[in-house]
């Protein structure tokens, strides 16, 4: 058992590692109306639904890390809230709701939508660039939807993943 | 739930999370940073390969059949010659796009480099290239193309660096119209930047600017060379809400999709600020 869990870890660590590589990488995914996903915030989502709370958690450290330092140089957003929100999402999944498909993207489409947003305030509204809410509309919109597209997606690898190599 | 509360699993949750809110504190006063640095080693050979996979794409099928065509010719012919040929052709293919601007400019010390990532979570189209501190590069070096600015290092580790574009309203940059000598400052606008257009704003109400007058860098805050094209006017605007006139500016590259591009790491003028002037900052 304890093997398979090691197992299924390390396929968790490099579906992280090289959809961290393959996001960043020039020209690869085209931009639908401006944006691209944000597969990690995807795949620390749907890892955390199906892991108890602490593995989840650091799965969740692992992608904002890789978000917030591949392209900054410093920890912040991405790290901070994917941290709690996995800790969270991975004892809720265990105690409370069912990690079903219909549960999962429902707390996406919330979970999502608030890091991204966060993400907008953080980079356009305290900075006080002009024409903010035009970039929100074009862009983040359209990133959003993209994330919680690919979050379905995600689910059902990480549910094969974890039913193949689960406990 | 009071067990749970009292838990381990929550005792490690909130160490976790004071670590990181220590090293968020950490990581954002220091410039170059061993986290940042550690991912950015581990990830750069597999960046590196995926990079040059996607480095020729948005072909269409026949100008890939053409080019495969054109390709399998020249293959026949140089099959006979050095191994390491393919190689140094396209080295000197890339340096050669900076000759003229070195030509131009011997004073410049130029570091050709390429794009390794683009940053998708930059509104921006920053991206990282591909030197670091060991290329000699450091935070404010201009980075260009062989058209003219392209933005500047915004931060720098051992082995890449980041770049902002003149797209970004991060970006202020002293410059002149060629023809009518007015001056101002060339900043990113989020309602240009998709189109590729960034503005010369600050301009006086008794300006003489014209579509198709030609944007340079006045060199005067020491941050920029003086001289480097920044781009075409297309058009002249009246800013209602700040009641000043603005130019937009087209560059001469698309910088949403440049790949190659050369860093300037040293010139004639740098870190030297000329008083009296047209104010220029970053």
């Amino acid at each position: 058992m304890q093997n398979l869990k090691f197992f299924r870890y390390l396929a968790y660590s490099i579906e992280i590692l090289v959809f961290f590589v393959l996001s960043s990488t020039p020209s690869l995914f085209p931009e639908i109306f401006g944006a691209t996903p944000c597969f990690l915030v995807a795949l620390s989502i749907t890892i955390a639904v199906f892991e108890n709370e602490v593995p989840a958690m650091i799965f969740g450290v692992a992608c904002g890390a890789l978000t917030d330092l591949g392209f900054s140089n410093s920890i912040g957003l991405f790290t901070i809230s994917l941290t709690i929100i996995c800790f969270l999402l991975g004892f809720c999944a265990n105690n409370i709701i069912a990690a079903n498909f219909y549960n999962v993207m429902l707390s996406a489409v919330f979970i999502i939508a608030a890091i991204l947003s966060l993400q907008f305030v953080f980079a356009f509204v305290i900075h006080g660039y002009d024409n903010a809410g035009t970039y929100y509309i074009n862009h983040y919109i359209s990133r959003i939807v993209q994330t919680i597209l690919c979050t379905a997606v995600f689910y059902f690898v990480n549910k094969f993943i974890y039913e193949t190599l689960g406990d | 739930m009071n067990d749970f509360f009292k838990s381990n699993s929550v005792r490690i949750f909130l160490s976790t999370v004071f670590i990181i809110i220590v090293l968020s504190v950490f990581t954002n006063s220091i410039e170059a940073n061993f986290l940042s640095s550690t991912v950015n080693s581990i990830t750069y050979p597999l960046s590196k390969v995926t990079a040059a996979a996607t480095s020729e794409k948005d072909m269409s099928y026949s100008e890939l059949l053409t080019e495969y065509e054109k390709l399998k010719d020249e293959n026949a012919q140089l099959r006979t010659q050095l191994v390491n040929y393919y190689d140094t052709l396209t080295e000197n293919t890339r340096l050669w796009k900076f000759y003229n601007l070195k030509k131009a400019h011997p004073e410049y010390s130029i570091v050709p480099s390429v794009v390794l990532r683009r940053d998708t979570n930059d509104e921006f189209y920053s991206f990282t290239l591909d030197k670091g501190t060991t290329s000699d590069i450091a935070v404010s070096d201009p980075v260009v193309s062989q058209n003219g600015l392209i933005g500047w290092v915004s931060e720098v580790d051992l082995n890449t660096c980041k770049v902002v574009t003149i797209l970004s309203p991060q970006t202020n940059v002293g410059a002149v119209d060629n023809k009518s000598n007015d001056t101002g400052i060339v900043t990113g606008s989020a309602l240009y930047c998709d189109d590729n257009l960034t503005t010369f704003t600050k301009l006086s109400a008794s300006h003489k600017i014209k579509a198709g007058d030609i944007i340079t860098s006045t060199g005067v805050s020491g941050l920029y060379p003086k001289g480097l094209i920044i781009g075409e006017v297309t058009d002249v605007c009246y800013d209602t809400y700040n009641s000043t006139y603005y130019a937009v500016v087209k560059p001469y590259d698309d910088i949403t999709t440049i790949t190659d591009l050369a860093i300037i790491t040293n010139y004639t003028g740098q870190g030297e600020v000329l008083l009296n002037s047209t104010t220029e900052n970053q």
